[in-house]
């Protein structure tokens, strides 16, 4: 591929007319020209042969009396003639090649060699205007009562049909040059409303910092049935495209309620848990109210399944919190989570490996409610993929670009079926994301990455990386 | 004698054979009216002078009351011939020529040019050519006006001879152009190297064309010799014919046509003839003769 001018099509369509025109013109120039030429070498041997027709008949019995002054007198009368064609010297040369007589007496005197003369002369049967000049030499024999007696040479001066095709060039070329710019100015005009539309159309594809609109009804051209088609494809386009952007929408919208239906579910489990025994210290202190041991111990056991109930409502509330408010990230967020995951975690008899590098609480400027989310869909998620007794953690630390969250486990990694959902913005079918697209979903918007991986020990993994810099992008997957 | 010019005028075939069906009863009309007086030219001195012409047919017309019908022919051979045939009354010829003929021919009047009735042959060069004398034109390529002009051809032959040179030989060419200013147009357009040329047609065309005479100069200028005559068959010298040309001529500054003539014609009158008039030309004649 070569490399293209980079011109707007609305410049380059009439640069092309342009160019044809001129190649038009330069065309017809050369046609007209031609013809003229044409024209001029039939005026011109028409006018040579009259000449020599009347000059002939005039000189011969002259030459054959030798009259030198009336062959000179003749001969100059005739170059004293105005005309397109006139003689402008004419001369007669004898047989033995000496000049008779020359209206040039000073270069060709009565007597002088006139070998040069004729040498340089063309035969007038073979005159033409291609080897024309100013000026045109040229020959015939002159004869007497059917005997040659001389020949007469004639410069005829063509600088009248030289101008007359110099001036005809001129106008040609003004005229062509005038019309090439009228015709290109036209055809740049109108092509540029031709295509006007086009520009339109392009213009909204290209329209940055916000949706693509489809055209109304009005601005459509329908008098152009093509450009019509473009433009309903177009509309359709972008309505598809609305349509799907709202699926996607609503399914985020789903997965999030699945996700808050998830977390509601682990809640009622925790609150669940201590419930039974906070209902038998009950049950005891109603049964022995005067034993203060009893009292005691019950109230101890009351108290903790209190705080651990209330423990569980504030790291459930805060997750809600968080994700409306904006609140930065903290150790806390860290410390609410593994609060949050523990119960499930025990429920499954799984192992839970919680590392978390205290310099994790400078990234201040990441928003706790989306890095939460993230954090206990993910975790939740490899809690219910692997079975019990298995391992899983989460890593949490700074690198060089920010904060990087690697959630582990030791079951089999991401079906290939799910990858999409987590690593790319292809559309998805409502089904089993388990909140993939929201993880994604949110890692975007806070700039930020997934990818799959493994740990140093071999575990498969996930991989996020949020940027710390307010205008950074993270890398995607 | 009206009819016997034009018996003798009208002798093309067609004419001729209309006057003998005709017989001798002659056409009506044309006994009363007076015959055209006609006069012979040759462009030896006038060439296109119709303005001449004009002025000199309205004069003879107001002093004679006769036409005059102009005969130009090209050489003085042809005019003497006409002449002599009875063709003309008049002709206005070369000093030379009426010599020849001098038996035959008689001499009207002489024109008056610069008060005198004489004038000189001129030989001419290119303006800018290093030449002093005749004998510096030897080689040349040279132009005459008539064979049996005086100025233009007697006069060099004979200077010639007098030089001790043989004419024929000592010009590389010469050749004729039938007409004094034709004689300077050769040597203006440098067709001939030299020419002889009347002085009075010279001095003339200086003034009337300066620009073809400024391409030229005289390099030897000849004795006086008596101007060229208006002259008659000498048979005819008292035919009604001469005496009106007598009149018409001697009558020119009388009339305002006449003065146009003689201005036109840088003249200043007429004059009869001296017996001694064209003695200078008779010797040249003389000269060339005995060289034989």
């Amino acid at each position: 591929m070569g490399t293209r001018l980079p011109l707007p099509l609305s410049l380059r369509v009439p640069l092309i007319v342009a160019g044809l025109m001129v190649l038009m013109g330069v065309i017809a120039s050369q046609l007209v020209v031609t013809s003229l030429v044409r024209s001029q070498e039939r005026q011109l041997a028409d006018l040579a042969q009259s000449e020599f027709a009347t000059l002939s008949t005039t000189l011969a019995p002259l030459i054959q009396r030798e009259d030198l002054w009336e062959m000179f007198d003749a001969l100059d009368r005739a170059t004293f003639q105005a005309g397109r064609f006139a003689p402008a010297a004419a001369s007669l040369v004898d047989a033995r090649g000496q000049v008779i007589v020359s209206t040039r007496p000073e270069r060709h005197p009565i007597g002088s060699p006139g070998v040069a003369l004729i040498a340089g002369a063309v035969p007038l049967e073979d005159l033409s205007y291609d080897n024309a000049r100013e000026l045109i030499s040229v020959r015939q024999v002159v004869e007497y009562q059917g005997r040659p007696v001389a020949q007469l040479v004639i410069d005829f001066n063509a600088s009248e049909l030289a101008a007359e095709r110099r001036r005809a060039w001129f106008w040609l070329i003004a005229g062509n040059t005038a019309a090439t710019l009228i015709l290109a100015l036209a055809g740049y005009l109108l092509i540029r409303r031709v295509l006007a539309p086009i520009g339109r159309l392009s213009r909204e594809m290209s329209r940055s910092g916000g949706a693509s609109q489809t055209f109304p009804e009005a601005m459509i051209p329908r008098h152009d049935v093509e450009l019509a088609n473009l433009y309903d494809t177009y509309n359709a386009m972008i309505r598809a495209v609305e349509a799907r952007g709202q699926t996607e929408r609503r399914l985020a919208e789903r997965e999030r309620f699945v996700s808050l239906g998830r977390l509601a579910g682990t809640l009622a489990h925790e609150i669940n848990n201590p419930l039974g025994g906070l209902l038998t210290a009950v049950d005891t202190l109603k049964r022995f109210p005067d034993r203060a041991d009893v009292v005691g111990k019950s109230a101890d056991i009351l108290e903790r399944g209190l705080k651990q109930m209330r423990d569980v409502a504030r790291g459930a509330l805060n997750v809600q919190r968080n994700s409306q408010a904006g609140t930065p990230l903290s150790a806390a967020d860290f410390e609410d989570l593994h609060l949050l995951i523990r119960p499930e975690i025990e429920r499954k008899a799984q192992r839970l490996h919680w590392q978390v590098a205290p310099d994790v609480a400078d990234c201040g400027r990441l928003p706790a409610g989306p890095v939460r989310q993230v954090v206990l869909n993910l975790l939740l998620n490899a809690a219910a993929a692997t079975g019990p007794g298995a391992d899983l953690g989460l890593i949490a630390q700074r690198d060089a670009g920010g904060l990087r969250l690697t959630i582990w486990d030791s079951g089999p990694g991401l079906p290939d079926h799910l990858r999409p959902r987590l690593l790319s913005d292809a559309p998805v079918e409502p089904g089993d994301g388990l909140g993939l697209r929201l993880v994604r979903d949110l890692v975007q918007s806070m700039g930020g990455g997934i990818a799959l991986g493994q740990t140093a020990a071999g575990q498969n993994a996930i991989l996020i990386d949020l940027p710390l810099a307010e205008d950074g992008t993270g890398t995607d997957a | 004698m009206t009819g016997a010019v034009l018996s003798r005028r009208r002798l093309t075939a067609g004419l001729a054979a209309a006057l003998a069906l005709a017989g001798p009863a002659r056409p009506q009309g044309i006994v009363e009216r007076a015959a055209p007086l006609r006069i012979g030219l040759t462009p030896v001195f006038l060439d296109n002078e119709w303005r001449v012409l004009e002025a000199l047919a309205a004069h003879v017309r107001g002093v004679t009351g006769r036409e005059v019908e102009f005969v130009q022919r090209r050489t003085y051979k042809e005019v003497v011939a006409l002449l002599l045939l009875g063709e003309l009354d008049a002709a206005w010829l070369c000093g030379y020529p009426f010599l020849q003929h001098a038996d035959r021919l008689s001499v009207l009047a002489i024109p008056l040019w610069q008060g005198q009735p004489r004038y000189q042959s001129y030989l001419i060069t290119a303006e800018n050519r290093r030449a002093s004398g005749l004998a510096d034109l030897r080689g040349d390529i040279h132009a005459y006006s008539d064979p049996d002009s005086n100025s233009g051809h007697l006069v060099t032959v004979a200077e010639l001879i007098r030089l001790g040179e043989r004419p024929e030989a000592f010009f590389a060419r010469s050749f004729f152009t039938f007409g004094h200013r034709n004689v300077v147009r050769a040597v203006a357009r440098r067709l001939a190297g030299s020419g002889s040329v009347d002085g009075y047609v010279y001095d003339t065309l200086a003034e009337t064309e300066p620009d073809l005479v400024a391409r030229t100069r005289i390099l030897w200028r000849s004795d006086w010799h008596g101007f060229p005559p208006i002259v008659i068959p000498s048979e005819a010298s008292d035919s009604p014919a001469a005496r009106a040309l007598d009149r018409a001529l001697f009558g020119m500054a009388g009339t305002g046509p006449g003065r146009d003539v003689l201005r036109l014609l840088q003249l200043d009158g007429f004059a009869r003839p001296a017996p001694d008039s064209f003695d200078s030309i008779a010797a040249l004649m003389a000269r060339v003769a005995d060289r034989g």
